[in-house]
Order: structure tokens, then sequence, then C-alpha cells
């Protein structure tokens, strides 16, 4: 039934909301089941090198070089990386290549999700509730 | 006008989240700096707050609970750090007064005309990354932020945000 997709959608949105605001708020400064992400991606190669892993699996030389990194720095970052579950690695024949495993991403994508989404209500409003409190004021000199 | 921007700089997770309100800034500073108005506007859509204390001085505590509509309550707990009317609030933000992880924001409240523009930056720590700075001298704070971390993780997930 259409409606009942419609209530169920908007039941299962809530929820999701409500997680994301309670999530958010409860785990802030820690997230410490996201932190390591958080971490991870705070520092700018490797962020570099997720976005180059995003198109394709590359070997940590061609890392390196699309970076402008000695292999070793490469090598550095992608263990960090595999760590925090963000790069997944596998064998091709004789070669070794590093991909994106975006699913890594999730708690960040949530985490950050929940607070842009605080804000931008909390904004909305703000904005709703000043502009009736300036109506008031106009009505009060009207009336006064 | 929505202008919302959540950025990311490289010392810290630092967002960033700007917005065109309304109103003269005078009114949005008030609006943020009493309970009572507060109570009107601050969470999200659904969420309400009950205030236990409110005192607008540096070292003054905002302690207050925040209701979910499931019911769940969400303890807080801020002390402002400064007051500077009617452009800027500091203040450290956690759960209970003894949280050892507090986060750090900073509101600025910028007059545009009859307009204001409001600009939240909130800086996460953990408590190492704190002594990390404080041990080696070093505030990475001339790095400016690379992008919006939420699109730059919308584009590496594939989803639209």
């Amino acid at each position: 039934m259409p409606a009942t997709d419609h209530l169920v959608a908007d039941e299962e949105s809530r929820s999701i909301d409500i997680f994301l605001y309670g999530n958010m708020i409860r785990h802030m400064a820690r997230a410490a089941t996201t932190s390591d992400a958080f971490n991870a991606i705070a520092e700018p190669n490797r962020r570099a090198i997720l976005t180059l892993l995003r198109g394709n699996e590359r070997p940590v030389a061609d890392v390196a070089g699309a970076l402008g990194l000695q292999q070793p720095a490469a090598s550095k970052h992608l263990k960090v990386l595999r760590e925090v579950g963000l790069v997944y690695a596998r064998r091709a024949g004789r070669q070794k290549l590093y991909g994106l495993d975006a699913r890594g991403l999730e708690p960040v994508h949530i985490w950050t999700g929940g607070f842009e989404k605080f804000w931008s209500e909390s904004f909305d409003r703000l904005d709703e509730y000043v502009k009736e409190l300036q109506r008031e004021e106009q009505s009060d000199e009207e009336t006064g | 006008m929505k202008k919302l921007a959540s950025t990311l700089t490289d010392s810290a997770r630092e967002i960033v989240v700007s917005r065109l309100i309304d109103g003269p800034q005078e009114l949005v500073f008030e609006a943020f700096t009493d309970p009572a108005h507060l109570s009107n506007w601050y969470g999200p859509e659904g969420f309400s707050i009950t205030t236990h204390s409110f005192e607008l001085r540096p070292g003054g505590v905002w302690d207050f609970t925040m209701h979910g509509p499931d019911g769940t309550d969400y303890p807080n707990w801020i002390v402002f750090l400064e007051i500077a009317p009617p452009e800027r609030i500091a203040y450290r933000h956690s759960e209970t007064r003894d949280d050892p992880e507090p986060f750090f924001s900073t509101v600025n409240i910028a007059s545009r005309g009859d307009r204001t523009e409001v600009t939240l930056r909130s800086v996460f720590e953990t408590k190492e990354q704190r002594e990390k700075v404080v041990q080696y001298g070093a505030v990475e704070g001339g790095e400016q932020t690379l992008g919006r971390l939420a699109e730059f993780v919308t584009a590496l997930i594939g989803k639209g945000s």
C-alpha cells in the first residue's frame, strides 16, 4: 500500500536521524569506534591516497609516484590506512595491489553527517525563531 | 540562505559550519546567550532541552539535558571560555563536568546588514593529541582546510549526500 510504504520510510528515516544524533552527541569528542578512521584521514597524503585508489587498485610504486613520495613513506601511509580498514591489499600474480575499502569511511560519514545535521537543523530553527522574535517586536510596537 | 560547510583541517578534527540568519546581530547574539531563547531553537527537530543551570560569564556553566524524541536523555555540560558581545562566544562542551575529552567551539556572530552570519568552529582532539601539541610546541594551524570533509567522504563512498 503506498500510504503504508510512505509511513514506514518516514519512520525508518526518523530512526536513522535519531541514531545519527544520539551517536553524534554521545561520541562527539571521543568517537571511540571512529577515532582511528578519523586520525587516518586527518593526514592530507592519506586523503590523496584514498582519492587515488577510488579509481583503481594500484601497486605501492604507483601510489608513491602519484603523490611524489618515496616508497617507504607511501608504504607507511598505506599501512595506517589498512589498519583502520580504509584500504585492502591483494596479490595479483607477482604484484601486490592496494584498493579502497569505502566501508571504512562509513563511521566518518555517519559522524560528520550527524554533526552537520545537528547544526543545519538548529540553524533552521534559529532562523525561524529570530524571524518570529522580530515579528513579535514589530506587533508590540504597533499595539504599544 | 543556506551555507553549510563542514571541513577538516590537518592538525585536528575541526568542523566549521556557517549560516546566514535572517535577523540582526544583537538579536542573534541574544538568542545564543539566553537559556529561554536557546530552548526554542538549539538542537535538531523533535529534540527539547531542560536547563539545570546557566551562568553567562567566563568560567560559567550551562548545564542542560537534551531530550530525544524517543525518550533518550543526553547530558550536556558547557563551560563558557570567552564572551564578547555581540560577536563571539567560545566554550568547552562535554557530557559532564569531569569528562576528560571535551571539545572546544567558537561561535562567531557577524553583522551582514539586516542579516547575520553565524559561524561555528568546533575542534575535536583527544587528550593525547592535545598533549602532543604542547610537547612539540607546534600548532599546525597555518594549514587550512583542503576541502569539504563531507564531500570527500561522499565522493569516495559514491553516495549522494
